[in-house]
């Protein structure tokens, strides 16, 4: 076993830990008062491949070969240290790109790919409470509303999951309004209703036994990038608790040296630590098509959830009053921090229901 | 020990404070939130109800949000705290950031009424008088912390100094409770540094005054109905007569520590409020919540975390009951309120983040109630003394020895 990277994957790391640093912290403030992401992030999330990353090369995309899911774990890793919003931007598009390329039609496949290519979003929305009712008859009719979608207000499609169903949706097709969340707030989410719209069945990729299987893959691609960004925000919310406690001095010393604020530090970088191993091997295992992959993204954005909430928690404690007001970076992670664990669903939740149907 | 049974005023109280936090503060708690505005329709119709801003000048009783430790001579039992914990928990339970900016002028009212003259009170009760050129009810503020004393108050950089009859106040305050428009300031400052703790004072300041400049309103995470802003102090002229204790010595910081230290149960039990609040938020949502047609309270994994959550909020309100019902019986509680601040912060912060998980996508959008309360309740483990603070206080206790 070698944990060493690549020089392709240190050199993608090298790379996007310099556009978060310069472009993406610069960003993420504004984009967090003005709930709306800035127009370069498109531009330079382009020039960097992103957003057409895993659209093959011969349908406009950039794709030369298998995605990698390990080389976007290092990605959301880094991506998540700048913006848990605009990597969710920059992130939204791999998921449907991947689902179109396996189970959709080539007709479907040149459609899409090709709006891509054009600059175009596509959402990812789970319906993990069952808020949708799906009538399949002679024609699939999709009715009923979904609360919150990332990227939804700018999507010019959905790709749909739910237990009977793996479709892409054009926007033309739901009544969208966007709304306004507490984190993740330059995310452009939307929730999305139907009215009995009535699927093409070019546009359904899996329905039944087999659309259960899309999804279980599906989300396991998503949850390892989530529990990638999440993990980035961690490591934001400790690096900036850490470099504040040097410099805040109370009790004639830093704070950063009182014992408890050492350990409350130290257990969160340890868990990140460890977290970032598990969805590590989680993105190996799905780039070697392991059928443990699904099992780890599951148990990795699981822990990374519960960790993001913590550090960025524990970030605001150690800032103090510092920590609560908006001019620091910290409080605006721990409101990020809260959608990663329950994006597509409690992924607590949905582990414990998993085990208890002995789908394990 | 009597929590609430067998006390029928204490009962009359919860109820009627619970009646108002649902009908009047519920109601108005999101848009404060949302456009973090103070609630002056709310306060002006509160004052004139009677919880009034300065009753407390007059009775000496404490004010609501101050559990007033030891201040009576007689033997008889004080109620005072108890009343205090049990209004503060509805109202909190109503909205953190209302009951807050309701409470914000006690602060200053406190040490008004403990350590003032005759004449300073009359003087604070002018400033409070009427409403100010908003025609929002007056308001006071207490000016201590400063941007680099927080948890360690020893070291105020604001200086008090002597010129004739008067002190010239210069420096920053920071965190100031009201303190963009407050009608008149407690504020604290160093007289002379070579006396350490005991050349630090309490000044009256009203707004009027030259030199006071009300500084910028912060944008905060939570509590957001309640105004906090700095203050600065540019050669600020001050009446001696308007020192606090002028006449006496300086009692120093140990009077305001006094004060902070009584505050914490009520600080604690704000915080229960804020817990209980998404708690029964959860439990009733989860009573009519069906997953795939079964009921979601059937499910072991959301049961016991609801089962957690009612034995922490249970636990953290009878340490701040505990506390109070020591401090109405003269009885030292210095451990037994930090130990209710801090097991009451935990709480709210446990309750509010495993409510916002189990309701899923639902609560992240923004001014969602348990959204709100999940914001609001993070500032419970830091003001009025860290859980860090705490902490080192009941170790203290314990062992003797300031741990680093």
């Amino acid at each position: 076993m070698n944990f060493a990277m690549t020089e392709e994957q240190a050199l993608l790391t090298a790379t996007l830990r310099r556009f978060t640093e310069k472009e993406l912290r610069t960003w993420a403030p504004e984009a967090d008062r003005q709930a709306q992401a800035p127009e370069q992030l498109f531009s330079k999330g382009g020039d960097l491949g992103l957003f057409v990353d895993a659209v093959p090369e011969d349908q406009g995309g950039l794709l030369d070969g298998r995605f990698e899911h390990l080389s976007r774990a290092l990605r959301g890793l880094e991506l998540g240290r700048g913006c848990a919003a605009l990597a969710s931007l920059l992130e939204c598009n791999v998921e449907p790109a991947l689902a179109i390329a396996r189970w959709g039609s080539p007709a479907l496949q040149s459609e899409l790919f090709a709006l891509m290519a054009e600059g175009a979003l596509i959402a990812t929305a789970h319906d993990s409470e069952g808020r949708l009712r799906i009538e399949a008859s002679e024609r699939v009719q999709v009715s009923g509303s979904l609360s919150a979608i990332p990227a939804g207000a700018k999507a010019s499609h959905l790709l749909l999951l739910t237990d009977e169903l793996v479709a892409l949706v054009p926007a033309s097709a739901a009544r969208i309004e966007a709304v306004e969340t507490s984190g993740w707030r330059a995310g452009a989410w939307a929730s999305w209703s139907f009215d009995d719209h009535s699927l093409p069945a070019e546009h359904i990729l899996a329905r039944g036994p087999a659309a259960r299987e899309a999804r279980e893959q599906i989300l396991s691609w998503a949850n390892i990038s989530l529990a990638a960004r999440a993990l980035g925000v961690a490591t934001a919310a400790i690096e900036y608790a850490t470099a504040y406690a040097q410099e805040r001095h109370q009790f004639g010393q830093a704070i950063a040296d009182f014992e408890s604020i050492i350990r409350l530090r130290d257990k969160n970088e340890t868990a990140i630590r460890a977290a970032r191993l598990l969805v590590l091997e989680a993105a190996s295992l799905a780039d070697r098509d392991d059928p443990t992959a699904v099992d780890h993204a599951s148990r990795a954005r699981d822990l990374a959830g519960d960790i993001v909430t913590r550090a960025t928690i524990d970030a605001v404690q150690i800032y103090g009053g510092y920590g609560f007001v908006n001019d620091y970076p910290v409080e605006k992670l721990m409101r990020d921090a809260r959608a990663f664990e329950v994006l597509h669903g409690n992924a607590a939740f949905q582990r414990v229901l998993m085990r208890r149907q002995g789908d394990n | 020990m009597d929590l609430l049974h067998n006390n029928p005023m204490l009962q009359g109280v919860r109820q009627m404070m619970h009646a108002y936090a649902k009908s009047t503060i519920r109601p108005i708690a999101a848009q404060h939130d949302q456009e973090e505005s103070m609630p002056w329709e709310l306060m002006k119709s509160a004052s004139m109800m009677g919880m009034s801003q300065t009753a407390l000048l007059d009775t000496n009783k404490g004010a609501l949000g101050q559990a007033g430790a030891g201040e009576v001579s007689d033997d008889k039992p004080k109620t005072m705290g108890r009343l205090q914990i049990v209004a503060a928990e509805e109202l909190a339970w109503g909205c953190a950031g209302i009951s807050l900016a309701l409470a914000g002028s006690g602060l200053a009212c406190t040490p008004v009424a403990r350590m003032g003259t005759e004449e300073q009170k009359a003087h604070f009760r002018e400033a409070m008088k009427g409403v100010d050129d908003k025609g929002h009810v007056k308001v006071a503020a207490m000016a201590l912390s400063e941007p680099s004393t927080g948890s360690d108050i020893s070291g105020l950089a604001t200086s008090a100094r002597k010129d004739g009859d008067h002190y010239v106040l210069n420096g920053h305050k920071q965190w100031i409770t009201n303190g963009q428009s407050a009608a008149v300031y407690v504020v604290w400052a160093q007289t002379d540094a070579t006396l350490g703790r005991a050349g630090v004072r309490g000044f009256l300041v009203t707004r009027d005054l030259v030199g006071l400049v009300p500084g910028r309103k912060e944008v905060k995470l939570g509590i957001r109905a309640s105004e906090t802003a700095q203050v600065h102090f540019e050669d600020c002229r001050v009446h001696e007569s308007m020192m606090l204790g002028h006449k006496q010595p300086s009692a120093g910081l140990g009077d305001t520590k006094k004060m902070l230290d009584s505050t914490r149960p009520v600080v604690g039990i704000q915080a229960v409020g804020i817990a209980r609040a998404a708690y029964e938020f959860l439990l009733e949502r989860i009573r009519g919540w069906e997953l795939h047609g079964t009921p979601m309270a059937g499910h072991q994994h959301i049961a016991f975390q609801l089962a957690e959550m009612e034995m922490e909020i249970e636990a953290s309100r009878h340490l701040c009951h505990r506390a109070a019902w020591m401090a109405d019986h003269r009885l030292e509680n210095v451990k037994m309120a930090s130990m209710a601040k801090a097991h009451a912060a935990r709480t709210a912060e446990m309750v509010t983040s495993k409510a916002m998980a189990m309701l899923g996508e639902e609560a992240l959008q923004a001014g969602h109630p348990v959204e709100k309360w999940y914001r609001d309740a993070k500032i419970f483990d830091i003001f009025e003394g860290t859980g860090q603070i705490q902490r080192r206080i009941i170790a203290k206790q314990a062992t003797g020895l300031n741990a680093t």
